[in-house]
């Protein structure tokens, strides 16, 4: 029993001292744990102590902290926190929160865990902490929204977290990302949390976020600053010039555009000497050289900014690092024909270095490089250069031990001196025979600057004549003349030329002229160039021969024509002519001469070609002649086939016609404008005349006559138009012409002789006698017919006409005054017109009527039938022709003044009864001519026929038609 | 009316009036004594002319802001900008302003809102808004000793500045970069509504020194950029 006492004793101590152990708190637990907020960082600040921890004992341990949102069970961290704890120590822990800290509440608390190895009974975890609450929104004050975070500033990519707190649920909030409308996640009733993800730069001032109630005018924002990324310095390099200054360059990169809300820095730090600056300028910055001669820098430059730092860094030695000054000082001296010294000066780097100098001579097109090796001056002498030449000499220097980079470059000119001219000019003559005198045209070419060796003052020309030789002329042309003109004899003459400078003569270049040039007698031969040039060759020439020469002009068109010229040796051939002058479409003529051991050319060869052949580009002015109806001439003769941009090798004459067909001798072509056409071909250059045949008269054609070489032929322009005539044309003009000369000769002659003529064929009065018409009757047809006398005629009436002189109007003209009849006889009763008439007997009509000495005046009768009777017999006409003349005078027109004549001119009263009038007189036509015509007894009326017979003959009464 | 890019011709067109019309300014050429009239026409000229420089101005600035500044239709509230001068009044109280009052306030206005514009110049960070800014500023001095002279011809003395009060542009701590932004738009607003309120009241003030004329009609009105 007191066994069991005693262990139950024991066990309650143990109890006891376990609930002891467990109602006191474990030693090194955290206590007095104390949380802030630091807003602008986002950030929870925690501050506590650890219980029981002595005052000099220090272990290591764990803290577990764990913090939840919005309400405890939610835990959003959870981190283990080692550290060494000293005794009595305040331990303090930061974290930064992602979503702002006045979005939400959070809740903290931790516990402890000794992590010691001297200890290690205790590790296990203590209690936890009491929940710390952390409320910021209680803070915030009273206005309606809020959004966070205030003013952030994070690099491009990074993500945010933005949220609204509003005041009231019932507000619709809308927030907005630069304009745009964002969706977010509701934490609570009053609050949206959006997240951004990868933030990019847009402006320097900032990336605007913004929200507003959507009934209100209420808006709260907030400036996201999206920074671009702080670079790495690239291009890190240090230097010096003078070993007293270390100048240290970089590349910062680009920009992070957000210099003002976020400023960066640039720090050199060397780590030997431990000295640091902070750089005035972003790309480089300067660095004093210590006085101690340090000879190794480390060197580490430091970028920084509110978010990010870089370093990068560079070890060297400073000798390494030298980048001399540029050389100074650099003269010439003792400068002659061929050489010159150049001396420099090098900035003084002390006595321990020595410089490696380049020296880079440019002249005459070359570049030539020495290498020097200098302390302090430096020197170079300059040989083989040319007489009177402009150089150009640059020197730049490095150290020559450890090279790093070298100086600039620092650049003198200089000229060498001018030397006698090395070369005699190149000379060439052109001689021409004017009047009995050689006119020589001396041309030389203008020495290179090599063989000048200096300006060109003169050139002395010394014309020796051969043939006396003490006869010398001397000459002198300044330069830059490059011709001059001699007028000799026909002697032969040596000529020598030579150019001077101011130091002296070049060798003489000598020419033999002859006084007969002997060029007509070569033949010329025709050469096919390329655009390359010309390759020509001649014959070689037996015995002695210097050399040749081709001679050609440059411009053949221009009258100074440009001659040109080339020298070649005794043993060559053939040559290639090339001159960039040269242009398609020109033909050039070349002369090969040989020069005789003499110096007197003598012409070998003539050549003439194209670079390239051109098709023709004029036609021939054509001229036509002999223009028949079958065939007519075209001939251009002035048509040059010289100045032809190719040789011309014949022509086409091309001919159009209606009919289309062609001739032999002509072949059918087709134009560019697909007309069809006969082309006649002409072979031969020099024929330009050519008679177009087997024509057609009255044809219209066309022709066109071109030219035609290898390349083609000339262009296809205006057609020539040529109708041919008709065949007869000739021969109507040649009778025509005739006759109408004869006609108007008559016609003078007729007028000449009008005034006879008047009086033969038609006289104003005609003349019975006289006429020769009454005797062509008389002889013919009726011998008894004669001419009646007017003596023998009693008159009755005598008709008194009015004529006004002078107004020469017609008799007929109605205006005229009615004439007056004074009747003789008296009046009888059956007479109804106004007076008697005077009638006046014609006997030519008829010899009866004559006879009976009756009025020829025969109106129409008015009783034709009662009438025809009275006609049968002279007496009975006579009544008749007395009763019915008064009634035909009332129908008379008035207005002869004269007496009414009775002509017989047109009288029908032959006895040929074919030729009776057609018609019975009418009264309305009573004229003169019809009154006084007689009618024949046995004649009535003709009928229409005129062929009647007399039995068939009958007068009707007026208004009575005839049969 | 938005305060966009303007007219480059309109522009061209009123700042070679203006420069015709400098000359003759009082405020410039105080030689004659052509009376207040002529004077009031150069300064409403002026204004006008700055009323178009506003216009480029006010367009480039907002752009460099960003939206919803540079939005034809943000109207926010005037939460910061209460030290500016404010252009809107009530058509009744600024009827019977009489000339002097009405001069007075242009001044002092036009003193306040070149500070401040001063001030904006400084925080500018393109050298081009910079210089634009610095050209503005130029002008509105030249248009504030236009109404100086103004007021001197008609014989009314010039507000003196109280001592140590010269307003400054200055954000405080607690002032967020959007605010900022904020007071930044409504300087330019209410300078804009200043240009306005200034062309009518200067055209008031020219047609009341002409010969009675033709009543005058005012709608002053504050409409959004």
């Amino acid at each position: 029993v007191r066994l069991s006492n005693k262990v139950s004793f024991c066990f309650v101590l143990l109890f006891i001292s376990l609930l002891t152990f467990l109602s006191e708190p474990l030693p090194w637990a955290p206590e007095s744990l104390k949380v802030s907020i630091n807003s602008t960082h986002q950030c929870l600040h925690l501050q506590w102590s650890v219980h029981n921890l002595a005052y000099h004992q220090e272990l290591k341990m764990v803290f577990q902290i764990e913090i939840s949102r919005i309400k405890t069970s939610n835990v959003i961290w959870v981190e283990n926190y080692s550290t060494t704890v000293k005794g009595n120590q305040l331990l303090h822990w930061s974290w930064e929160s992602q979503l702002p800290l006045e979005c939400a509440k959070h809740f903290i608390r931790m516990r402890s865990a000794v992590d010691d190895a001297t200890t290690p009974e205790q590790r296990f975890w203590s209690n936890w902490s009491s929940w710390e609450e952390v409320d910021v929104q209680n803070s915030l004050g009273h206005e309606p929204l809020f959004v966070f975070p205030k003013d952030k500033l994070v690099e491009e990519g990074s993500n945010v977290t933005i949220c609204y707190v509003s005041r009231s649920q019932q507000n619709n909030i809308s927030c907005y990302l630069e304009g745009v409308r964002m969706q977010g996640q509701q934490l609570d009733p009053n609050v949206s949390m959006f997240n951004l993800h990868n933030v990019a730069f847009i402006r320097e001032t900032g990336t605007n976020i913004y929200c507003k109630v959507d009934r209100g005018d209420d808006i709260k924002g907030i400036v996201l600053f999206v920074s671009k990324i702080l670079e790495e310095p690239k291009d890190f390099s240090c230097e010096t010039r003078d070993f007293q200054t270390l100048s240290c360059t970089w590349d910062p990169g680009r920009d992070t555009g957000l210099l003002k809300q976020l400023p960066q820095s640039y720090t050199l730090f060397e780590s030997f000497s431990g000295k640091k600056t902070l750089c005035k300028h972003k790309g480089w910055c300067n660095w004093q050289v210590a006085p101690e001669s340090q000879e190794m820098y480390n060197f580490t430059l430091t970028a920084e900014n509110y978010l990010r730092k870089r370093s990068v860094h560079i070890l060297f030695n400073l000798t390494h690092r030298v980048h001399p000054m540029a050389p100074f000082n650099v003269l010439f001296k003792d400068v002659s024909v061929t050489n010159a010294t150049m001396t420099w000066k090098v900035h003084s780097t002390g006595n321990y270095y020595t410089l490696l100098c380049q020296v880079e001579l440019y002249g005459e097109g070359k570049v030539i490089q020495h290498n020097v090796s200098v302390k302090v001056n430096g020197e170079l002498v300059l040989s083989g250069l040319e007489p009177d030449t402009e150089y150009s000499a640059q020197v730049r220097c490095a150290n020559a031990n450890h090279f790093w980079k070298w100086s600039e470059w620092t650049r003198q000119n200089f000229t060498t001196v001018e030397a006698a001219p090395s070369e005699a000019p190149d000379v060439w003559r052109n001689v021409k025979s004017v009047q009995g005198y050689c006119v020589v045209t001396l041309f030389w070419k203008p020495l290179s600057r090599l063989q000048a060796n200096g300006e060109i003052l003169f050139y002395n020309i010394v014309v020796e004549d051969l043939d006396r030789p003490s006869g010398l002329q001397l000459l002198s042309v300044p330069a830059p003349a490059n011709r001059t003109e001699l007028t000799l004899d026909q002697r032969a003459y040596q000529i020598h030329v030579t150019a001077n400078n101011s130091v002296g003569t070049s060798p003489a270049s000598v020419l033999v002229v002859s006084g007969d040039p002997g060029d007509e007698e070569v033949e010329e031969e025709r050469v096919k160039g390329t655009e390359d040039g010309f390759s020509l060759s001649w014959k070689p020439q037996p015995g002695n021969i210097t050399g040749y020469i081709v001679e050609w002009c440059d411009r053949p068109r221009d009258p100074l024509c440009d001659l040109q010229w080339k020298h070649l040796g005794p043993n060559t051939t053939s040559t290639v002519i090339s001159s960039d002058a040269f242009r398609p479409g020109v033909r050039y003529n070349f002369r090969i001469y040989g020069i005789s051991t003499e110096m007197v050319p003598y012409l070998l060869e003539k050549k003439t070609g194209y670079s390239q052949e051109l098709a023709p580009s004029d036609n021939p002015r054509v001229v036509m002649s002999n223009l028949t109806s079958h065939s007519f001439t075209l001939s251009w003769k002035d048509y040059s086939t010289e100045s032809q941009p190719s040789f011309i090798r014949g022509y086409h004459v091309y001919l159009k016609s209606k009919a289309g067909q062609c001739h032999p001798g002509s072949e059918k072509a087709v134009l560019s404008d697909d007309s069809v056409c006969c082309k006649y071909k002409i072979d031969d250059p020099k024929q330009k005349m050519f008679v177009v045949g087997n024509l057609q008269p009255e044809s219209f054609y066309e022709f066109l006559v071109t030219p035609y070489s290898a390349v083609g032929e000339g262009p296809h322009g205006a057609f020539t138009k040529v109708t041919t005539p008709d065949e007869y044309s000739p021969m109507l003009i040649r009778i025509i012409l005739p006759m109408i000369f004869c006609i108007l000769l008559i016609m003078i002659l007729c007028y000449l002789k009008s005034q006879w003529m008047k009086e033969k064929c038609y006289p104003d009065i005609p003349d019975p006698y006289k006429s020769s018409v009454l005797s062509l009757i008389k002889s013919k047809e009726n011998p008894r017919l004669t001419i009646m006398n007017i003596k023998d005629c009693v008159p009755d009436t005598i008709e008194v006409v009015n004529k006004h002189e002078g107004t020469g109007k017609s008799p007929t003209e109605p205006e005229a005054a009615k004439p007056t009849y004074l009747y003789l006889l008296p009046a009888e009763e059956s007479y109804s017109g106004p007076g008697p008439c005077i009638c006046f007997e014609n006997f030519t009509y008829n010899q009866a009527a004559s006879d009976s000495a009756s009025c020829g005046h025969v109106p129409v009768p008015t009783k034709a039938p009662s009438q025809l009777g009275l006609l049968t017999s002279s007496e009975n006409l006579l009544t008749a022709l007395e009763k019915n003349c008064m009634n035909s005078l009332e129908e008379i027109p008035a207005g002869e003044s004269s007496l009414n004549y009775v002509s017989q001119v047109a009288s029908p009263v032959s006895g040929d009864k074919s030729s009776l009038p057609t018609n019975p007189p009418q009264p309305e036509l009573c004229s003169e001519y019809k009154m006084q015509m007689a009618i024949p007894l046995g004649l009535a009326a003709p009928s229409s026929s005129g062929s009647s017979s007399l039995s068939s003959i009958t007068l009707l009464d007026e208004g009575e038609h005839y049969h | 009316m938005d305060l966009r890019a303007g007219d480059s011709w309109g522009m061209l067109a009123c700042l070679c009036a203006v420069l015709w019309h400098l000359p003759a300014v009082p405020a410039l050429n105080r030689t004659g004594d052509p009376g207040p009239g002529p004077s009031i026409q150069k300064t409403y000229d002026l204004t006008r002319y700055l009323e178009h420089q506003l216009r480029s101005l006010a367009g480039t600035y907002l752009n460099y802001l960003g939206p919803p500044f540079n939005e034809p239709d943000f109207n926010p509230p005037r939460l910061g900008a209460e030290t500016l001068p404010r252009a809107t009044v009530n058509l009744d109280v600024w009827r019977s302003l009489n000339d002097k009052l009405r001069l007075t306030q242009n001044y002092e206005a036009y003193s306040h809102l070149l500070c401040y514009l001063r001030g904006l110049n400084r925080q500018a960070a393109t050298a081009e808004l910079r210089r634009s800014l610095a050209h503005f500023c130029t002008s509105l001095q030249g248009l504030l000793g236009s109404i100086a002279g103004v007021m001197a011809a008609l014989g009314y003395p010039l507000p003196q500045p109280l001592p140590g009060t010269e307003p400054t542009w200055a954000p405080g701590p607690a002032h967020s970069d959007f605010l900022q932004k904020m007071d930044d738009f409504w300087l330019l607003k209410e300078l804009q509504t200043w240009l306005w309120r200034s062309a009518k009241d200067f055209n008031r003030l020219k047609k009341k020194m002409q010969p009675p004329a033709a009543a005058v009609t005012l709608h002053l009105e504050a409409h959004g950029f």
